[in-house]
């Protein structure tokens, strides 16, 4: 952990930025998609909610994998 | 979280503790998308409950109350009711002769109160010009976006009785 | 010759130079004993007129020879790492700075783990207060006032070019018994000198090759 490559550094930096910008855009289809399904159930739609939850889980899913990928360029960028 | 730390990394309090400054970004960006997966989850596990509510949801057993005495109210005549708890203000209106319909008067906007227009033979809500059908309570105009529960009645012994509510069911 | 000085300084550490091209050299052989790195560093006004440069009287009472010395800013500070507060930090540029005020609990920790004994602890203030390469200066490219004002340049800030003009060169490896220190501030040694090493006990008596000297 001495004196890094900064180069390796910042491109690590501008990747974690990339994936929190699709994480933040995910999470707002997310709570779109849980508003949706919300009124789809009080209006009565029983069917709304099966497929909003199987997208609303792919998301999620999305989620996760972006936070494993930050993680992994995290360690790689402060490798020596 | 420790699941997904690789063995051969630091110890996570040199991570978390770096005496090294461009090291500080790195915690707090990574503790930022932590926190949106943990969001997300929280997201993931409201449409779960939805899912649940939706699938394991019992029919609510309604009590049957009487309403009015048939012949009461006259032709295109209104009275307002509670149903099924005092709470639940509904509208019972007499179409024709023989012909009862009654509605929850909560308009499915905002909830403000719905009124009877003989003049135009339907339900309208004052609040931001909604109105509905007062044949089947479904939406003819306005920023209402689901129709009108309807109250169910039965006619017994004279007497005007209902015996459920019924929210449309189509999807 | 002058392109292998260059080697030796470039890559011995493995971040890129950012202060602006300058490093530090010392060569404690060229100290003349004036102090004037020690007046001029009092002269700052962010460590209250107390002076950061550790100087040292070699053997007073044999020789005239001084040594003048800065923090040697090393690549995994042992002060930053045995802070129990979190107050010593290293930045981007490689310098490793004083303790930061609002954390330093005056606990010397880091007086006594560094190995060239830098830190120096104020107990009227409760804070260790170092050399931190004159930041304000160093960081738009002036020169830290010891080497602004010492005139044998024993304390010296200068491009690596100009150093492999001299003939001693420039090195930042030491090994305090079998821990390696990789420092930024490098040591003028003699030619066929690849590294410093020092261990304590050779240091700790006049009989050298005893190992645990017993005072007389």
């Amino acid at each position: 952990m001495a004196n890094r490559d900064f180069t390796k550094q910042k491109r690590g930096l501008v990747a974690i930025d990339g994936a929190m910008a699709l994480v933040v855009v995910l999470l707002v289809i997310q709570i779109w998609l849980l508003s949706a399904a919300l009124e789809g159930f009080l209006a009565g739609h029983r069917g709304v909610a099966l497929p909003a939850a199987i997208f609303s889980g792919l998301l999620f899913a999305c989620c996760l994998g972006l936070n494993a990928f930050v993680d992994r360029v995290d360690r790689h960028s402060r490798r020596d | 979280m420790s699941l997904l730390r690789s063995p051969s990394s630091e110890p996570l309090w040199k991570d978390e503790f770096s005496v090294f400054t461009a090291d500080e970004r790195y915690v707090t960006r990574r503790q930022f998308v932590k926190f949106l997966s943990l969001a997300s989850l929280g997201m993931f596990v409201g449409n779960l409950w939805i899912l649940a509510r939706a699938y394991f949801a019992k029919t609510p057993a309604y009590p049957a109350n009487a309403v009015a005495e048939v012949g009461e109210i006259p032709v295109k005549g209104v009275k307002l009711f509670s149903y099924p708890t005092p709470d639940d203000r509904c509208i019972l209106v007499r179409t024709s002769e023989d012909e009862y319909v009654a509605y929850s008067q909560k308009c499915t906007h905002l909830s403000c109160a719905v009124y009877y227009s003989a003049k135009n033979d339907r339900l309208e809500c004052p609040c931001h010009r909604g109105f509905f059908s007062i044949k089947d309570g479904s939406v003819l105009q306005g920023p209402p976006p689901r129709p009108l529960p309807r109250i169910v009645l039965q006619a017994t012994g004279g007497k005007l009785v209902a015996t459920g509510v019924q929210v449309s069911e189509n999807g | 010759m002058g392109e292998e000085y260059q080697n030796k300084t470039l890559t011995s550490g493995k971040g890129p130079i950012l202060m602006h091209g300058y490093e530090f050299y010392v060569d404690p052989s060229r100290c003349i004993g004036c102090q004037s790195c020690v007046k001029a560093c009092e002269e700052c006004e962010t460590h209250r007129g107390k002076s950061m440069i550790n100087f040292d009287f070699i053997d007073r009472s044999g020789t005239t020879a001084t040594a003048a010395y800065v923090c040697w800013h090393c690549e995994e500070p042992t002060c930053a790492m045995a802070c129990p507060a979190d107050a010593i930090k290293k930045g981007e540029d490689g310098v490793v700075q004083s303790s930061l005020k609002p954390r330093c609990i005056g606990c010397s920790n880091c007086v006594l783990a560094c190995p060239f004994g830098i830190p120096k602890i104020f107990p009227e203030l409760e804070q260790m207060m170092k050399c931190d390469m004159c930041y304000d200066r160093t960081s738009i490219g002036k020169r830290p006032m010891c080497a602004t004002v010492c005139p044998s340049q024993a304390l010296s800030y200068v491009r690596p070019e100009e150093i492999a003009r001299r003939r001693e060169k420039p090195a930042n490896v030491f090994y305090f018994g079998k821990q390696k220190i990789v420092t930024r501030v490098h040591m003028m040694v003699p030619e066929d000198t690849d590294s410093v090493s020092l261990d304590v006990l050779d240091y700790m008596w006049e009989e050298s090759d005893v190992a645990f000297a017993q005072p007389q």
